[in-house]
């Protein structure tokens, strides 16, 4: 479904991303893990379209995306949950909702998604007139997941969903979004520095250091490798 | 007896700066929004209430609005005909130039892009001013009705004596106003549009995200509070002789009542633009009217010395 194949990116002369190629398959669960500073951020920006890449190609369905403008990106079925949440914090929690499903096809699905987002995250419903900057962090993060499903997506970006969460809330996020690959079948590519956890629930992983994929493979493959056993898992 | 004619002053002036006040704070509106939405500074906002003006009197005499309509109805339409014409002028002029210096990719550059941006402002201010010298001549110009000779009488309120007088063609231009601005506080509030134009304001790259095309939401606002400044400049057009360099006064008074307000809040600055009115017209019971709008300045560097964040300014809140 996504594909991105050798992907460049440059910010000024500073390499971000070298050579870097992704896979996704249809209702595939994909994790890319690594350090700080890796690139990760980086490689959705460029799906997104926020950042330019130098060379290299990204593709959904067959389709060429960097030919697409940004904003029509999302149309075709690609959310991008962001790093640090980024919700519309001067709008309502229903607002936020009401904006994920921007895309056309998601305003015909508009009422049956927002009732499974609330039954998924029961206390944006308690909380739907609220402005989101009120918001507890973890509050604001289900928010911004919530935000990307009413956009009806085929494939959920997730970018560090745990990121300066309380360790009980960020199992309970880690629970909800194999709940959403599980039962709905969404694609979801998911950045993240707990590599543990993001290596538990994926089918397929990459491990990104320094601009480029180090290592991939499959759940089993990433969870048994020494070198990863030895940086990431503590082992 | 004096102080029944105090007190009828005072009525008079509340009641002038009431009605003078709502014109400001909807062309107070009009710049809010492109500031607030787009973190645009936009100095050529009061040429686009001059040219609001010259639109309105074009359209009122040139068109035969005002034989056709009536004293009443005819600026009203005319200005907003206007209006429109100068909504297609911002969708122009942001589509040519002020895209290039706004948008997402103007985000977390040095100093959000503002430089650019404030010398681009100036620059339409300028050329906006000076073809307006060639155009259309620097003799000052209205729109002539019969109104802004002639008053409403409230009252006699008190005995027989205190009545307070509603100039008709600033009552008119309050009720356009008023009416008007209501108007977009409901489009921003309710409409999906008006919720849109909001995330993009709130963070153009989540917005991005959802799908939001972020330079065209940036075109419609800005299109928008360039139309709402000329609504305004056609209802001052009614009462108050205008020439192409009217904008410098008005663009310091919207300045002021967008700052009163709180730099971001379109809330704010319609009251922010109100309390101007209300200032310069008090202040003529005690100073002479020359001073009036020294009078504002004072009025406006003590709230921003006492609430640097104006009056209605929350730091959390962008629009």
């Amino acid at each position: 479904m996504l594909s991105v194949e050798r992907l460049c990116v440059a910010y000024g002369g500073l390499r971000a991303l070298i050579d870097v190629s992704v896979e996704v398959g249809a209702g595939q669960f994909a994790a890319i893990v690594g350090p700080n500073g890796a690139g990760k951020t980086t490689l959705f920006k460029s799906i997104s379209g926020i950042v330019a890449p130098v060379s290299g190609a990204i593709r959904f369905d067959g389709q060429d995306l960097l030919a697409i403008a940004p904003a029509a990106r999302a149309q075709l079925g690609i959310a991008h949950v962001p790093e640090g949440r980024q919700v519309f914090k001067a709008l309502s929690v229903l607002e936020n909702l009401e904006m994920g499903a921007h895309p056309l096809r998601a305003r015909a699905l508009w009422a049956r998604n927002l009732e499974q987002i609330f039954a998924l995250f029961p206390v944006l419903a308690q909380r739907r007139s609220q402005l989101a900057g009120t918001l507890s962090g973890g509050e604001q993060q289900m928010l911004a997941i919530g935000r990307g499903l009413a956009s009806a997506p085929r494939l959920l970006m997730l970018d560090e969903p745990s990121m300066g969460l309380a360790p009980t809330i960020v199992d309970q996020i880690f629970e909800r979004i194999r709940g959403i690959h599980r039962e709905a079948g969404i694609a979801v590519l998911l950045v993240e520095q707990r590599v543990a956890e993001a290596l538990e629930s994926c089918d397929r992983g990459y491990v990104l250091e320094s601009g480029r994929v180090v290592l991939e493979g499959t759940h089993d493959t990433l969870i048994r490798d020494e070198r990863v056993k030895r940086a990431y898992l503590g082992m | 007896m004096d102080a029944l004619i105090l007190t009828e002053n005072v009525l008079q002036a509340l009641a002038a700066g009431i009605l003078v006040g709502s014109v400001y704070g909807l062309m107070c509106v009009g710049l809010g929004l492109i500031y607030g939405v787009m973190r645009v500074i936009n100095f050529a906002q009061g040429d686009f209430l001059m040219l609001g003006m010259y639109a309105a009197l074009y359209l009122f005499t040139g068109l035969g609005l005002g034989a056709a309509l009536g004293p009443y109805l005819g600026p009203a339409v005319a200005t907003v005909l206007g209006a429109a014409i100068l909504y297609v002028l911002g969708v122009v002029l942001h589509q040519t130039l002020l895209r290039r210096v706004t948008g997402i990719r103007v985000a977390g550059t040095e100093s959000e892009g503002h430089y650019p941006q404030l010398i681009l402002t100036l620059g339409i201010s300028l050329i906006l001013a000076n073809a307006g010298l060639i155009v259309f001549g620097s003799m000052p110009q209205s729109i002539r009705t019969p109104l802004s000779a002639s008053a409403w009488e409230i009252g006699p309120l008190v005995g027989q004596n205190l009545s307070v007088f509603l100039n008709k063609a600033r009552s008119i231009a309050f009720l356009v106003s008023v009416v008007v601005a209501l108007a977009l506080f409901l489009f921003i509030a309710r409409t999906r549009l008006g919720k849109t134009l909001r995330a993009a304001a709130d963070n153009p790259e989540a917005a991005t995200y959802m799908g939001i095309d972020v330079d065209a939401a940036y075109r419609v606002a800005f299109a928008i509070g360039v139309a709402l400044t000329a609504i305004a400049g056609g209802m001052v057009a009614t009462y108050y002789p205008f020439q192409p360099y009217v904008g410098l006064e008005f663009v310091i008074i919207m300045y002021a009542g967008v700052v009163l307000g709180g730099f971001g809040s379109i809330g704010g600055a319609f009251w922010g633009g109100l309390t101007i009115g209300l200032v310069q017209q008090l202040s003529t019971l005690v100073l002479p009217v020359q001073l009036q709008n020294a009078a504002i300045f004072v009025v406006f560097l003590v709230i921003v010395l006492v609430r640097p964040e104006g009056l209605f300014g929350r730091s959390a809140e962008r629009i």
